[in-house]
């Protein structure tokens, strides 16, 4: 005798004419699934490589001449956006694998582990070659604003700071050996002083165009007496 | 002409891939399925039996619908299950009528599956009424009314759970705990002697 139920459910399937849906949307959804979770972990590499560039490259010894603590330091000069960033696709990562065909069968803390792992070895292999410091220098280069928002301290505020010793900008003349002059982030050209005393940290050319850091002493009105010199950007990832 | 008397004698793959060829093979799912899926339905939701052959229909429909998206590493009755749990809860999020008291039916089978379970078994020293385990389990929160069933009286293993649920295996087997743990709480609390 015929199921009643399963006859009304057939013939329902008959009657508007139901198809089952065809196997490619189906591949298509956990391919999409699969590459929104490669890309996050793509960008979070990303994100974590300039968070690495912008920590090795900062300057973790000038609170001295901030006269601030060193953790008032460390705090203001974290690249906060980047870490946002970060966190924001390790979410999008753990969000799309969880939703892979497979993705329930491992807890939340295996997902973020791997998700953070995943990001860290890409990241890192990215700083290697130099795209963390790249990112960060045509971003700062375009766009005004990357710099006030890319952590606390608006970078360039801190190096002009002549009164405390610390001045940064571009070398736009060489008089002699001991003297150059430089403009400042403001605008304002300086006299810089120098002698075979003074350091240079980094691998640092004193030539037009270069862009540095010095920390010295104000003398007088745009004269400044340079004790080390600092490239800018950290020549190695040019 | 389908052969309907050799419809048992399939397994529910070879049904699936029998009904994507010619669509009368699906009263076949839909027979073996019926029975179970209407009372697990009624087990989860507050539903009454016309109700719960309603959504039954609506879900073998989505069945239909889905087959290619069947994915041939979970048993196929884990996949079936994991949809009519989805649906049910799409339902009470469509009505944001989620029953609070969780409609059991005065099922012996519970009582006995409870019973065989080692850690509850010492415990129990009589017979409940149908009216009490129903009060008991009301009580429970819902993520553990869910498991319960599907454990108890849905017979599934920890894996099954696991691929219905979507939940990790550890999630499962704390979850069951727990449950058990609350179970025998609420019967202390009213005082039910084990």
């Amino acid at each position: 005798m015929e199921n009643k139920f399963s006859q009304k459910v057939l013939e329902k399937i008959k009657e508007e004419k139901i198809e089952p849906k065809p196997r490619w949307q189906f591949l298509l959804k956990d391919y999409f699934i699969w590459l929104t979770f490669g890309i996050s972990l793509l960008v979070g590499g990303l994100a974590f490589c300039v968070m690495l560039s912008i920590i090795l490259d900062n300057d973790w010894d000038i609170y001295r001449y901030l006269e601030i603590s060193p953790l008032e330091h460390f705090l203001i000069s974290l690249p906060y956006i980047w870490i946002l960033l970060l966190l924001l696709f390790l979410a999008v990562a753990y969000y799309n694998y969880r939703y892979t065909k497979k993705g329930y069968c491992c807890n939340a803390f295996t997902i973020l582990a791997l998700s953070v792992f995943g990001s860290i070895i890409l990241g890192t292999f990215f700083h290697a070659l130099g795209l963390g410091g790249k990112i960060d220098r045509t971003l700062s280069r375009n766009f005004s604003f990357y710099q006030k928002i890319h952590c606390c301290c608006h970078r360039k505020d801190i190096w002009t700071q002549p009164e405390k010793g610390l001045l940064g900008g571009k070398i736009i003349g060489i008089k002699n050996v001991s003297n150059f002059d430089l403009e400042d982030f403001s605008g304002f050209i300086w006299q810089v002083e120098k002698n075979e005393q003074t350091l240079l940290r980094g691998p640092i050319l004193v030539e037009i165009g270069e862009e540095v850091k010095l920390i010295g002493k104000k003398k007088e009105e745009k004269v400044f007496r340079a004790f080390e010199i600092r490239p800018w950007w950290n020549q190695e990832e040019e | 002409m389908l052969d309907k008397e050799n419809c048992g004698e399939k397994t529910d793959e070879e049904l699936v891939a029998l009904t994507l060829k010619n669509q009368d093979f699906f009263s076949c799912i839909v027979e073996r399925y019926e029975a179970k899926l209407t009372r697990y339905i009624r087990r989860i939701s507050a539903a009454t039996q016309e109700d719960a052959e309603d959504l039954l229909q609506e879900i073998f429909v989505k069945v239909y619908r889905n087959l290619y998206g069947f994915d041939p590493s979970l048993k196929f009755s884990s996949w079936i299950y994991r949809i009519v749990h989805n649906q049910v809860i799409s339902q009470w999020r469509k009505t944001k009528s989620r029953p609070q008291v969780l409609k059991f039916e005065a099922d012996e089978d519970f009582l006995k599956f409870i019973a065989a379970d080692e850690d509850l078994a010492g415990n129990i020293e009589r017979k409940f009424t149908g009216e009490e385990v129903q009060d008991v389990i009301s009580r429970l929160d819902g993520k553990y009314k869910e498991v319960l069933v599907l454990k108890f009286l849905e017979e599934k293993d920890y894996k099954e759970i696991s691929d219905i649920l979507r939940k990790p295996l550890g999630t499962v087997a704390t979850l069951i705990n727990r449950a058990k743990k609350q179970f025998a709480k609420v019967v202390k609390e009213k005082e039910i002697k084990f």
